[in-house]
């Protein structure tokens, strides 16, 4: 458990970093999509790491996600701000990343 | 009766799938009702939901690497192209975002969220956008699996010139 904070109304550090962490993720997420659908010598290269494009993404992603909380939770960073507004962030990247998936794969 | 590696693993990365959507519902349920009394419970239906997800990432991509190729095909072939150049591709990368979730929920039950309203308020919006996401990414499947059984079945009425 997560010491300290539960009678402030404040995330504790390590979920706030990890928060943070998840929300620049899933903003990558979505523009490694775009780059690599308009770049067939990036998708070449991701493909060229482990087999294909698809597992190189889905590693990126992870490893993105893990070291960001790691760097943002002992940093303090993520703690520092708001606890709501890194909660909305969180929902308004999840939203802008998906909805900005769907139209580019539906339009572009 | 013939079922196939392939066909049991694309049926362990939905079941995973709705599985996952599944315990992540049932944290939003608990997290509603939140005391000391549930916290165990709700950190474990959190661990669930990761798990779920993680096996439904895994089953999943094992199969869309080595086994969607001809299926693709197929449905590129087919009336209905767009359940792969719509739906797959969007499917595909979706799912990473509702993986990003599913491995952040359990460090959010960390926190203290009977006595904590921020807290809980961060799980509930998590749990909710797995929820979410898992379910647009489940009814994606339902949709390129469409794909591929039309193109089949009017390729075939066409006399398999599809």
């Amino acid at each position: 458990m997560n010491p300290g904070n539960a009678s402030q109304n404040k995330l504790s550090p390590a979920t706030a970093g990890y928060v943070m962490a998840a929300t620049v993720a899933v903003l990558f997420n979505t523009v490694l999509a775009w780059i690599k659908d308009s770049s067939p010598a990036l998708n070449n290269f991701m493909k060229s790491l482990t087999g294909h494009h698809w597992t190189t993404h889905g590693l990126a992603d992870l490893i993105l996600f893990l070291v960001l909380g790691m760097v943002f939770s002992k940093s303090g960073m993520a703690e520092k701000m708001d606890s709501g507004r890194l909660i909305t962030a969180l929902i308004a990247a999840t939203a802008v990343a998906a909805l900005g998936l769907g139209l580019w794969f539906a339009f572009v | 009766m013939n079922i196939t590696a392939s066909d049991l693993i694309l049926l362990a990365h939905a079941g995973f799938g709705v599985t996952g959507c599944l315990a992540a519902l049932w944290v939003i349920v608990e997290t509603l009702n939140a005391s000391s009394s549930n916290a165990a419970r709700i950190r474990s239906a959190a661990l669930l939901t990761a798990v779920c997800i993680a096996a439904a990432w895994i089953f999943g991509g094992y199969w869309y690497v080595h086994f969607y190729a001809p299926e693709k095909a197929l449905i590129l072939k087919g009336p209905w192209p767009f359940a792969h150049d719509i739906f797959m591709e969007t499917k595909e990368h979706l799912f990473f975002i509702t993986g990003i979730l599913a491995f952040l929920l359990p460090i959010a039950t960390r926190d203290a969220l009977h006595s904590n309203a921020v807290a809980r308020r961060l799980v509930l919006a998590v749990a909710s956008l797995i929820v979410v996401t898992g379910l647009v990414v489940e009814g994606a499947g339902a949709v390129i699996g469409h794909g591929v059984k039309i193109a089949l079945l009017r390729g075939g009425a066409q006399g398999g010139t599809k």
